[in-house]
């Protein structure tokens, strides 16, 4: 294995990476997807595919034992199944965690293990990954393994808000009450969003996009399900379209941002469809790469142990290569202004504005256009970026 | 930015620490589902390590280059403590009184305790802490949903619970560990400085029922009003840590009135003072000094002369002058934004759809 890791390595830094995009190859099958579960067996026909899911390093959370907690992630792999009917798509993930993480109402420090997949609403350009960008809205299906939870409010409902010691009901009457009162907490935490970027993310309420999903528990391995319509309010998935996935450690109070996710990734519903392109790789000399980046980037950003950079000067680009695609990073480097998310550190780091918003709130990037940097340059920063990366836990 | 600035000005001089408001904020906002054991005002005693357990050292706020710094969210069973109850039921079947867990910390657990040598140089005061509605709040900019904001009217500072997803970086970002995690319902919750009472031109629950009538409440920029003289013209009112860099508009009368110090034989040590002024320079910065020697020479202008506005101003003859509020700005502001009056249940805190109409959130306004 190591052997392998190390060519693999050497194949990378000469350039020679692969440059097809990775593709999940859905089984097509006859039945309703619609009603699937983790334990349907159509899922025993359909093969496994590995995704890599990479620590999020872009920006650091202001949470000191998060961090700490977070320190030395490495990469893990995420093992995903995904069946078509034709009218849905159900993935089925599967990944190593130690311990069974779950919130509940009794602690304010308790954080949940979860997972969520996410969906382009943009056909022909990536919105960025960390929960899309402007005009490039994504989809988001997220579920956390909870207790129950409540409404706000109760819904309403003030009458059963009150705490029992607050209640003027005594034996029989007081354990009614206290069967009311479970009965209005949910037993899930499944929820759909939609968003353009960091402080975007809106809750789906309208069950305008649909799901079905499930988490389960075993011997050191979580499983987890998501069934979707192929078409919906804001989404019109047909032959390949791409997906990113992220996963959530409780037991290292992940929450948000702190996570590991995938690149996008590709999906094809049947043999047929074309890869997507926009997903390729490309192929460059790595090596000439990394000097370029020394060169042109390092004085903003930071990345692995190069830190010229002030800290929130810039996006850390040290996993950048495991959830960034190479069209992406391309885009990004030749136009910064296409994807600007809006930004964590505008209070928080009022010293560095990642971008500027003029008076209708188009956002421009603080960092320059790297326009004039030849076609080759560009391929070889791209190459030596998508090695930039945490190695995969073993 | 917001337009304006509601601010509360308290007189640690006269707080007697008898939790009233702490009772009365309870009673009215957070006995009830998951709130249990919040306390959006307190009153904690000093030197203590208050609520939650060291709260001052528990990070958040921000460095001197205006940089958010990471904090940490306290736990239920270490900080806060677990709020007990008692087995009331079971006493009549001749069981012994116990509570139902163990209590380790609670919101008042070393309540008049203080520091020093009892009787000769020992001391302590009373802090009553609430949200101090930051011009610059931590856990606005700790949170990564925009869940946060600072309404244009009087700068009150919210959670939107709809936009709000529960991530707990507002606690950690708040460097007075003064924004709560509800776990019933997955989202943190807040002081709203009583803004359904506020906007009916009542104070806050806690200034109302104050029996020590500390507590000043109104606009920075009502000259007329004592919380502009106390905080702005006298400048005996100032923010609790101002080094934690959130600009707060809850501001504090120091403690300057405490007996001397008695020296071993027992005998009054002349000109001593028992509360050190490092640590009043701690909690309200270096101004606390010249704050300090306004009162004092205010205090000595009243008894030779008769006269003294500020004494005037801190004495409060009448409960209802020290509040300046104006239910009238607030139905002419909905007017003019076109927003509904306030209704008898407010429901805008729950639903968050007036999230949209604030200018924090218009494009461009600071996107």
């Amino acid at each position: 294995m190591k052997t392998f890791k190390t060519i693999m390595m050497l194949v990378s830094l000469l350039g020679l990476n692969s440059l097809m995009a990775q593709s999940l190859n859905a089984l097509h099958v006859k039945e309703d997807l619609s009603k699937v579960s983790l334990t349907s067996p159509l899922w025993q026909k359909a093969k496994a595919q590995s995704v890599e899911v990479y620590p999020q390093t872009t920006i650091e959370m202001n949470d000191a034992e998060l961090v700490r907690a977070n320190e030395a992630n490495l990469a893990k792999i995420l093992h995903v199944k995904t069946l078509s009917d034709g009218k849905s798509v159900a993935f089925l993930l599967q990944w190593k965690d130690k311990t069974k993480s779950l919130q509940t109402v009794q602690s304010t420090t308790d954080y949940s293990d979860g997972f969520a997949v996410q969906f382009s609403t943009a056909n022909d350009k990536l919105p960025y990954i960390g929960m899309g960008s402007e005009n490039r809205a994504v989809i988001v299906h997220l579920q956390k393994a909870t207790g129950t939870i409540f409404e706000p409010n109760n819904s309403g409902d003030v009458y059963h808000q009150v705490n029992t010691s607050n209640q003027n009901t005594f034996a029989k009457e007081l354990t009614s009450y206290k069967n009311e009162v479970a009965k209005q907490g949910s037993g899930d935490y499944q929820r759909a969003f939609i968003a353009e970027g960091f402080r975007s993310m809106t809750q789906i309420r309208d069950n305008a996009e649909p799901s079905l999903m499930e988490m389960k528990y075993d011997k050191g391995m979580w499983s987890a399900l998501l069934v979707r319509p192929l078409k919906s309010e804001h989404l019109s998935l047909q032959d390949s379209f791409p997906v990113a996935f992220a996963i959530w450690d409780g037991e290292k109070k992940n929450r948000d941002g702190s996570k590991l996710l995938s690149a996008w990734v590709g999906v094809s519903l049947d043999a047929k469809a074309k890869a997507l392109a926009l997903l390729d790789e490309v192929k460059g000399d790595a090596s000439n790469g990394e000097t370029l980046m020394m060169e042109n980037c390092s004085a903003c950003h930071q990345y692995k142990t190069v830190k010229n950079a002030p800290n929130y000067m810039a996006p850390n680009l040290s996993n950048i290569g495991g959830y960034a695609n190479a069209s992406y990073l391309k885009e990004s480097i030749m136009e910064p202004s296409a994807v600007v998310v809006p930004g964590y550190n505008l209070n928080a780091h009022k010293n560095f504005l990642w971008y500027t918003s003029d008076e209708k709130g188009v956002r421009t990037s603080t960092m320059p256009p790297f326009a004039h940097l030849d076609e080759k340059s560009v391929n070889d920063l791209v190459a030596f970026m998508k090695t930039l990366k945490v190695e995969v836990e073993k | 930015m917001s337009q304006r600035q509601l601010a509360m000005v308290m007189d640690l001089n006269k707080c007697i620490g008898c939790q009233t408001c702490t009772v009365s904020c309870k009673t009215q906002w957070t006995n009830r589902n998951g709130r249990e054991y919040m306390y959006w005002n307190n009153v904690e005693t000093y030197p203590g390590e208050g609520y939650p357990k060291k709260w001052q050292e528990l990070g958040g706020g921000f460095d001197e280059a205006g940089d958010l710094k990471a904090g940490v969210v306290p736990s239920l069973q270490g900080e806060y403590g677990v709020p007990w109850d008692y087995n009331h039921d079971e006493l009549a079947s001749g069981a012994a009184f116990k509570p139902h867990v163990d209590p380790k910390w609670g919101p008042n657990w070393d309540e008049d305790e203080g520091a020093g040598d009892f009787p000769n140089d020992n001391y302590f005061f009373y802090i009553p802490r609430i949200c101090n509605h930051c011009t610059n709040p931590g856990c606005l900019s700790a949170c990564p949903r925009d869940a946060i904001f600072k309404r244009d009217q009087d700068g009150v500072v919210l959670v939107d619970l709809d936009r709000c997803q529960g991530y707990r970086y507002c606690i950690a970002g708040c460097p007075y560990k003064k924004i709560y995690f509800n776990p019933r319902i997955s989202k943190s919750e807040k002081c709203i400085l009583c803004f359904p009472r506020i906007e009916k031109g009542l104070p806050p629950a806690c200034a109302q029922q104050c029996v020590g009538r500390i507590r000043f409440v109104g606009f920075l920029d009502d000259e007329e009003g004592q919380v502009y003289k106390l905080v702005k013209k006298f400048k005996v009112a100032l923010p609790l840590r101002p080094d934690y860099g959130t600009e707060s508009n809850v501001y504090y009368v120091p403690p300057t009135e405490a007996p001397p110090k008695f020296d071993a034989s027992g005998k009054i040590i002349e000109g001593s003072e028992r509360i050190p002024p490092e640590v009043l320079e701690k909690l309200f910065g270096k101004e606390v000094h010249e704050a300090a020697r306004t009162l004092r020479a205010e205090m000595k202008k009243r008894k030779e002369t008769g006269e003294s506005e500020l004494m005037d101003l801190l004495i409060a003859y009448k409960h209802e002058d020290m509040f300046r509020l104006d239910g009238n700005y607030y139905a002419e502001y909905a007017k003019s934004k076109g927003m509904p009056v306030i209704k008898p249940v407010d429901e805008r805190y729950l639903s968050g759809k007036f999230t949209a109409k604030m200018t924090f959130f218009t494009k461009g306004a600071h996107a």
